[in-house]
């Protein structure tokens, strides 16, 4: 591909006399979430397109169930809104490509009364380049770069999908979330694997995103034991919690594990696999717990079946962040159960991109 | 002045044409797509006698979504073909 000769950017242009006209125009059409947004000029936008070798119709996928396509130039402008720099945007047309994927379900989960967001989960050397802070503060805002990234996922649901709230997304309650949710994983201060590597990428330095479709995070604690096993059993309850009082259904279910908690484990020499398996045996409820918690009305005639939280220990997503001090961890749920499935992707893998041989 | 880019999807996907609408539904089928949920299922028994009683429809067909969140499953979205008309986008 010849980037020496750039095709044109095709975009409507709108003429603004100044900053706070750019507020108004983007916000008056319903463009924004609602914070102010960066004026996405045509130099912002090429930026990030050059970064990530893109040309502006190139076509990062189309959703499955209205048959959007969307291109990089309309991704990129989205993430220039957001606050991203051309460094970032790969991550965000990576996590939109993942989000595309049949098994992700995107329309349902974006639409859905139920509420989610797109957890998005950064692994490989990428997040040291970007400056991503995979520990302090770790779900919330902890740096520059996931904050930004976040946010560009969900202008781009807005304005490329119609994602409004009232619009097409009919969520009841929300959570925040939907703001921003993204994290990296603390690769430096762990002995585990990168959660991208658990999922089959490559353990070579290949930088990967996994998406999620996310509810909030529940924060648990439990500082008075060293044993893996009650430390895991209070995630356990956590999810078992959900079950009762969210969904009963089996879906991906993301565990975050802090520094503090994570040496326990680490230390009695459990791997993410042990960690999954034993989460996978305690996180499950028979139907009948359902009448302790006001929903005896649809236990019916089923009140032994066995309802586990995952469906089987690969659902779960193990992830090392957070500050280094404070026996804490979180559980974040599935939207739904199984009806939609993480996904992960390589950052930058381009078939088109290989140098030609000899 | 500050020149700044649409941020909405220009490119919109091909519509698909709306089906004509029937002049009446006296002696017509109707055929129900529900997601499943709980609350449907009032709904759509009210709206079946509605039909029968108040419109003189034929027969009513109910189909159930094997996922709420999904598009109707294909052999759901098939048999519309021999119904004259077709209510679904119920939600909770």
């Amino acid at each position: 591909m010849n980037l020496s000769i750039k095709p044109p950017l095709t975009s409507k242009v709108y003429d603004v006399t100044d900053f706070s006209s750019a507020q108004e125009l983007y916000h008056s059409n319903g463009w924004t979430d609602g914070l102010p947004v960066v004026p996405p000029t045509q130099a912002a936008v090429q930026a990030c397109l050059d970064w990530a070798l893109m040309t502006p119709d190139q076509l990062i996928g189309i959703e499955p169930v209205r048959e959007q396509p969307i291109t990089a130039e309309k991704l990129a402008i989205n993430a220039v809104m957001a606050g991203c720099l051309p460094m970032h945007f790969p991550i965000v047309a990576t996590a939109w490509a993942a989000m595309m994927q049949d098994e992700f379900l995107l329309h349902g989960t974006t639409s859905s009364t139920g509420g989610c967001a797109v957890l998005v989960i950064i692994n490989g050397p990428i997040r040291l380049e970007i400056g991503a802070n995979g520990t302090f503060n770790a779900l919330a805002n902890s740096d520059r770069a996931t904050a930004v990234i976040g946010r560009a996922i969900r202008l781009a649901l807005i304005n490329l999908m119609d994602v409004r709230p009232g619009g097409i997304d009919r969520t009841t309650l929300g959570h925040p979330g939907k703001f921003s949710y993204c994290i990296a994983e603390d690769e430096e201060d762990t002995t585990w694997q990168p959660l991208s590597v658990v999922r089959g990428i490559p353990n070579d330095g290949t930088s990967a995103v996994t998406v999620m479709a996310a509810m909030a995070p529940r924060q648990i604690m439990n500082e008075w034991t060293t044993d893996p096993k009650e430390i895991l059993e209070t995630f356990a309850a956590e999810m078992r919690a959900n079950q009762r009082h969210y969904s009963i259904y089996g879906g991906n279910y993301a565990i975050v594990i802090p520094k503090q908690l994570r040496e326990h484990i680490q230390g009695a020499g459990w791997t993410k696999r042990d960690i999954a398996e034993f989460v996978y045996e305690r996180a499950r409820i028979r139907r009948a717990e359902w009448a302790d918690v006001g929903k005896a009305a649809v236990v019916r005639d089923r009140g032994e079946s066995v309802y586990t939280a995952l469906d089987s220990p690969d659902h779960l997503l193990v992830v090392a962040a957070g500050g280094p001090a404070g026996g804490f961890g979180a559980v974040i749920p599935p939207w739904m159960g199984h009806k939609t499935k993480a996904v992960t992707a390589a950052i930058g893998v381009c078939v088109d991109c290989e140098p030609p041989k000899g | 002045m500050i020149h700044v880019l649409d941020p909405t999807n220009e490119m919109k996907a091909a519509g698909i044409a709306q089906a004509a609408r029937p002049s009446s539904l006296a002696g017509k089928t109707v055929g129900f797509i529900s997601n499943g949920k709980e609350g449907t299922k009032a709904y759509f028994g009210h709206l079946d006698r509605m039909l029968r009683e108040e419109l003189g429809v034929a027969e009513v067909v109910w189909r159930t979504k094997s996922n709420y969140s999904a598009p109707a499953d294909a052999h759901i979205v098939a048999e519309i073909n021999n119904w004259h008309a077709v209510v679904t986008g119920v939600g909770d």
